[in-house]
């Protein structure tokens, strides 16, 4: 049997995003990616409301929020030629200053923030990819 | 759940050499290390020693270094500096910013370094190459707690601490008046 890689694509309008950080928010859903027509990619920033959220967090469900890409199916290159692509599309939440709104972050992030100007997620997550 | 790289020429780069070419391949540095040799002498745009000199005249807090380590590796120094309220913190990065002007007073094409929060004024990240800066006012840094992060250097997940206790079959405790079912 011949294993096809399925074609990934942007973060757009109703995709459901992780969210990796302890801000209370489970799951996010895009309304809306505010850079690039056809949609968010690694390092961008989107609009979301909170679809699931932990009881005692501090944001509920159905705030909407603003959170930054930290990992995407969908590859995304790099200077030297490589590719980086994740199993999953998950997302940090920050308010509109772009401050986080979580302490921590969980899980592998890219270097590609550091160049996004998204320095404080990558000094508050575990693990740099 | 881990990152799938795929490189064109080789098979597989190992990690520090990739963060190496990364680190090069960072375009306004890349520049600026080919223009400048010639009239100063740094190869970072911000000294350690430039910047505990420039904290310590502005009068910041609680200023700590840290060198990198396996946490942040992308930068030979993090420091972390606290301002009394948010237009101390503006202040601290404003300053900064001053002396990487005042060191490149020659060149005909300014290179200054990466502010990050400077609308907001809570937190302010100065990226400068081998060196970061984060300036927090007090609310910001007790909240985030940044060198609890980076000092405890043990990975936060415990994972599988207890493997042996976790597959002991233990006798079911009976609260209820039922008696125990026999098998």
């Amino acid at each position: 049997m011949i294993q096809i890689e399925q074609q990934r694509s942007f973060i757009q309008m109703r995709t459901v995003l992780k969210v990796v950080d302890n801000s209370g928010a489970k799951k996010v859903m895009c309304i809306q990616a505010l850079k690039g027509k056809k949609g968010a990619r690694l390092g961008d920033t989107i609009v979301a409301s909170v679809k699931e959220a932990y009881p005692n967090g501090k944001v509920k469900k159905g705030k909407v929020v603003y959170g930054v890409v930290v990992r995407a199916a969908m590859q995304r290159g790099r200077c030297d030629g490589s590719e980086v692509k994740f199993d999953d599309n998950a997302v940090v939440l920050v308010d509109k200053q772009g401050q986080p709104i979580g302490t921590r972050v969980f899980g592998p992030v890219p270097h590609e923030l550091r160049k996004k100007k998204h320095v404080k997620i990558l000094s508050l997550a575990g693990h740099i990819a | 759940m881990w990152a799938a790289l795929r490189s064109n020429s080789s098979r597989f780069s190992p990690y520090s050499s990739l963060l190496e070419q990364w680190k090069l391949g960072f375009p306004s540095f890349n520049h600026k290390l080919s223009s400048s040799s010639a009239i100063s002498n740094s190869t970072g745009l911000l000294e350690l020693q430039e910047v505990e000199k420039i904290l310590n005249d502005v009068r910041a807090d609680n200023v700590k270094v840290i060198p990198g380590k396996k946490h942040c590796d992308w930068a030979d120094f993090t420091v972390i500096a606290t301002g009394r309220s948010t237009w101390h913190v503006r202040n601290i990065a404003q300053a900064l910013i001053y002396k990487v002007k005042q060191k490149q007073k020659g060149t005909n094409r300014l290179v200054l370094p990466s502010v990050e929060g400077q609308e907001g004024g809570k937190w302010i990240v100065i990226d400068s190459g081998k060196v970061v800066i984060h300036a927090l006012d007090e609310k910001a840094r007790e909240y985030y707690n940044l060198e609890d992060l980076w000092t405890t250097d043990t990975s936060e997940k415990e994972p599988t601490q207890d493997l042996e206790k976790a597959m002991v079959k233990i006798r079911r405790k009976n609260n209820s008046k039922k008696r125990a079912q026999k098998v």
